[in-house]
């Protein structure tokens, strides 16, 4: 075993992964070896099947149904689909969750990406750091919803009292009556939330990046920004795509916090696509509709994330 | 002279550093901190704004037992709890370290297509399958137990853990690979005793996902069970939190949060030092 | 001796085969969490009693609709649950559920079960729903508030002019004390504790049947006046208006409001954990006196199809007797027997009363799309609402709440 691991000590400096990659491909190639891969996948795959492909079957065949919460169905073909399309309220509340999904995205990794920086390297302290980060991480999402909902509460919360104890303001200020606060407000929590999660991930991502590469390029006369974008980019590039991924589904799907806190308020202004889809579902009892919207939404995220994993693949291909 | 400048600069760098450190660690922390000082306050103090934020009027557990009031306390639904997030813990990191190291290391036919679908897992708003989980779930007679609860979540949590995990695998250099190989290393040793030790962050990170995300997951484990016996503790959490027409009782919000992050920071405590870089620099070593 | 023994064991096999499903049975029952007071408690006496037993679930309120739709789809429906009333018609229409009403019209005391229940409860002339928990709306108002501020402590208001001028009085006392409080952004708060200062006016939002939206009104107008005028003079705190029921109690507990609109659970929430607030209970009043209430609370309703329906006939009329009643009285909600309701009540604070006889006079809209209108707090009730109290064009509010109400009736009339 050893011997396997020295051969890492001729790992020659400037030398890319890619590089080397590429060369011993055509080496390893295909061959009888592939088969066993769907062996290693096959529980995965299985798991899917069963819990999730099955489901999504009986929910596109909802979707063609009139199908009441309680009570009898009807089939009704692609009617539910053509009501969509007449959906105003629909499109105003999936425009609305493209913009907050493009702002918080952009907020979620602006504040991750450097936190992971900071963490990555080991100084005193980084474990605390690390930690505290972290932390809001590990509280669930709708508990957090129901607690930002407290410190938002302009008479008995923190934040409006405090601004106004502290000269701030002039009365106490109700952040969730008007549009921008409201917005931003949730915009603080979920980034609050979120960015220790995308951080630890970006992080992982930081560490597989070999010491050496860093160092080398440090001797060649690089400074921190050059080997940020020609080393540490492009070898995190599937990591980002992990993470922006799971940050961009997570925002399409938002739900719980313009639930809780908003109410999808002030005045419906921030109805998510999520939001109406259970409001279909549960509060007018129309599954079939619901079930048809969320069809709807799966394709968009499935185009989207193709689009990322597109963008983000490594030069040689998807693979 | 050089060097006491680089010093003294070096030591400014150092200060910049911390002090940033120091307040955002502030900004994440103050909401918690806020949380779980006014967990303590006795009922009067604690419908007042919270500041200052710890208790003036006498330290009092009374918000702590509400939460045991309930049902049938807090110990039957902990005990739930933590089985399933255990269990989904386990199972995730088994199932997606192989999975990814599949995806990684090996050419198959429909290979994307498959990372695809399984991707696509999480991009549906999961109240939409719930109904259709728990008929299949019915089907296959799993329904109301912990198990099917647990097969549910590991499906949830394998996009985010198999891609990781595939990440991971994919950042191992394949000279290793070729020099075990040359040792004579089979497809199972290659695996456990080589590539292990060298993706242990990630595994780590899926583990840890894994089980917050079984651990605070609400709506699931309220469908899918029927037996009040087998509620987890969400779930007992959020019906303490409502009162009548939507009240909120905020001192069991705060310390119902405040009880369920525990478990999960002494996890994220206890799994923190396999992200220290020089443990894998060492291996690679 | 031995023979007597074995005659007499012989006998009761005889006996005990003859018994119509004489074995033992188990009925599943889920109530949601607004009933985790009470329910366990006569559960468990109905347990000791009987040799059928309940086997009872507690569900958290908000999600009780889609787990019920989960297990029906599934075939694991409970064979009955205590919902709250306005869900009834909805149920009923779906045919969803059993059909009682030769066993209801059997049942010796059912002219005194209340009204308002009954109603909701019935569909197409047929009644699906009885009464099981209750809940009426009153106004409350803190003593010590009015006696700081120079008002008689023991006397609430009794029309709308007096609200206004005792929130004034009260909030003059400054600081955090605040005249007046309601929950803003939320349409179940709103049917509960506004449309009764409707009612009590003489109008009302909809049609005796439900068929057709009656919004604009003088009354109702009248009633937004009241609110829109408090709000302006400042009477109502800052968080009104974004609160979506939150706080709806938890307001008048901090002890700095001075009337608030409530509902009779207040009155147990408030001496259990919040005894330090002096406070009294009067009904809401209409415009130039008289009252009314919204009835609400839970129905009992009975999964169609169910094979246990004797045993959840026997719960319930254990529930119905004097011992049934005094358990639900003492433990969170209003008897629902009008005939025996003062006995059940006369060992409790005494003013349960008036939530009682608010109670028998109460009322419930009727509608099939409740939830949709009413509940929903993205719906044209709960928009409107927050509209008209804090907005500016309150005409225009009316009506486009008035025509999107009536689409909704309109579209579900099938």
């Amino acid at each position: 075993m050893s011997e396997g691991l020295s051969a890492c000590a001729g790992y020659k400096p400037g030398m890319s992964a890619n590089s080397t990659l590429s060369r011993r491909r055509k080496l390893v190639g295909a061959g009888p070896r592939q088969w066993v891969g769907l062996l290693y996948v096959a529980p995965a795959v299985a798991l899917v099947i069963v819990f999730f492909i099955v489901p999504l079957g009986m929910t596109v065949w909802m979707s063609l149904h009139n199908w009441p919460l309680m009570g009898a169905h009807s089939f009704i073909g692609l009617d539910n689909y053509w009501a969509i399309l007449r959906d105003n309220r629909f499109w105003n509340a999936l425009r609305f969750t493209g913009f907050y999904t493009v702002v918080v995205t952009i907020a979620i990794f602006a504040v991750a990406f450097p936190l992971a920086l900071f963490i990555e390297r080991p100084r005193p302290l980084t474990g605390f750091y690390r930690t505290f980060f972290f932390m809001p991480v590990v509280v669930g999402f709708a508990s957090a919803s129901l607690l930002w909902s407290w410190l938002l509460n302009v008479d008995s919360g923190l934040f409006s009292p405090a601004a106004f104890a502290l000269g701030l303001t002039e009365k106490k200020v109700n952040l969730l009556a008007t549009f921008q606060p409201a917005f931003w407000s949730i915009i603080a929590m979920v980034v609050w939330k979120v960015a220790g999660f995308t951080m630890i991930i970006l992080m992982t991502g930081l560490q597989s990046i070999p010491p050496e590469l860093q160092e080398a390029a440090t001797i060649d006369g690089a400074g921190p920004l050059a080997r940020f974008r020609a080393i540490t980019l492009p070898l995190m590039r599937r990591t980002i795509a992990l993470a922006l991924i799971l940050s961009v589904a997570g925002s399409v799907l938002a739900f719980d916090q313009f639930y809780i806190i908003l109410r999808g308020g002030p005045r419906n202004q921030t109805l998510t696509a999520v939001y109406w889809i259970f409001n279909q579902s549960f509060v007018s009892f129309k599954l079939g509709y619901g079930a048809a919207l969320s069809m709807v939404l799966l394709v968009i995220l499935l185009v989207l994330s193709l689009i990322q994993l597109r963008l983000l693949r490594k030069p040689e291909g998807l693979d | 002279m050089a060097q006491a400048r680089k010093h003294s600069s070096r030591i400014g760098l150092r200060i910049a550093e911390h002090s940033t450190g120091m307040i955002v660690s502030a900004l994440f922390l103050a909401p918690i901190v806020w949380t779980v000082l006014s967990t303590f306050k006795p009922a009067q103090e604690a419908r007042q704004p919270p500041l200052p934020p710890w208790p003036t009027t006498g330290f009092s557990v009374e918000n702590y037992a509400t939460l045991n009031t309930f049902g049938d306390g807090l110990w039957l639904p902990a005990q739930n709890s933590m089985y399933v997030a255990l269990m989904t813990m386990l199972l995730s990191v088994v199932v997606s370290v192989l999975a990814g190291y599949g995806f990684s290391r090996f050419r198959f036919p429909l290979k994307n297509l498959l990372f695809v679908i399984i991707l696509s897992t999480i991009m549906i708003p999961f109240q939409s399958i719930l109904t259709p989980i728990f008929l299949v779930l019915t089907k296959i007679g799993l329904h109301n137990t912990l198990t099917g609860l647990v097969c549910v979540y590991v499906t949830l949590q394998l996009p985010f853990s198999i891609f990781m995990m595939r990440n991971a695998f994919d950042a191992v250099p394949r000279e290793i690979e070729e020099a075990a190989r040359m040792d004579g290393a089979n497809n199972i040793t290659m695996l456990v005793r080589v590539m292990l030790p060298l993706v242990w962050p990630g595994i780590v990170t899926i583990a840890l996902f894994a089980f917050l995300g079984a651990w605070n997951e609400f709506l699931a484990a309220l469908v899918l069970m029927t037996d009040q016996s087998k509620f987890t503790l969400p779930i007992m959490m959020t019906a303490l939190q409502s009162g009548r027409f939507g009240a909120i009782d905020w001192g069991a919000v705060q310390a119902g949060v405040t009880v369920m992050m525990v478990p999960c920071l002494v996890l994220f405590l206890l799994l923190q030092r396999f992200y220290i870089r020089g443990l894998m620099a060492g291996a690679v070593k | 001796m031995r023979t007597f023994i074995a005659g007499l064991a012989f006998a009761a096999s005889i006996v005990s085969a003859a018994l119509p499903a004489g074995a033992a049975e188990t009925a599943n029952i889920w109530v949601r969490a607004d009933g985790s007071n009470f329910m366990p408690r006569i559960v468990d006496a109905f347990n000791k009693g009987h040799e059928n037993q309940i086997k009872l679930d507690i569900i958290p309120n908000a999600e009780i609709i889609p787990k019920y739709g989960a297990a029906a789809a599934g075939g694991t429906a409970p064979d009955a649950l205590s919902l709250d009333l306005i869900y009834t018609p909805a149920f009923s229409a779906a045919g969803q559920l059993e059909d009682i009403t030769d066993w209801a019209k059997s049942l010796p005391y059912f002219e005194s079960l209340s009204p308002a229940h009954v109603k909701t409860g019935s569909y197409k002339g047929r009644i699906y729903g009885l009464p099981f928990s209750a809940d009426s709306s009153v106004l409350i108002w803190n003593k010590k508030l009015f006696k700081q501020a120079g008002l008689d402590p023991e006397k609430g208001p009794t029309n709308w002019a007096e609200i206004e001028a005792a929130a004034e009085k009260v909030n003059a006392l400054g600081g955090d004390i605040k005249g007046f409080y309601f929950s803003g952004n939320c349409g179940g708060c709103n049917i509960f504790t506004f449309t009764p200062l409707i009612w009590a006016s003489g109008g009302d939002i909809l049609t005796e049947d439900g068929s057709k939206a009656t919004l604009d009104s003088p009354q109702l107008r009248g009633a937004i006046d009241l609110y829109r005028s408090m709000i302006k003079k400042d009477l109502v705190p800052q968080g009104a208006q974004t609160d979506t029921g939150s706080n709806f109690f938890a307001a008048f507990a901090t002890g700095n409001i001075g009337i608030t609109p409530s509902g009779a659970f207040a009155i147990g929430a408030l001496n259990t954990q919040y005894p330090d607030i002096d406070y009294g209970v009067t009904f809401l009043p209409g415009k130039d006196g008289g009252w009314s209430s919204f009835a609400g609370g839970d129905n009992f309703i009975v999964t169609k199809g169910t094979t246990k329906i004797a045993v959840v006939k026997e719960f319930l009329d254990f529930a119905y007797s004097l011992e049934g009643q005094t358990i639900l009285a003492k433990y969170g909600s209003l008897p629902v027997r009008g005939d025996i309701a003062k006995e059940a009540l006369k060992d409790l604070d005494p003013r349960y009363q008036i939530a009682a006889e608010a109670m028998a006079k109460g009322r419930t809209p009727y509608t099939v799309v409740f939830n949709d209108l009413i509940n929903s707090a993205n719906g044209p009730w709960t928009q409107m609402v927050n509209e008209v109290f804090f907005g500016d064009d309150v005409d225009g509010s009316i009506a486009n709440a008035q025509e999107t109400m009536q689409s909704i009736i309109d579209s579900a009339q099938q």
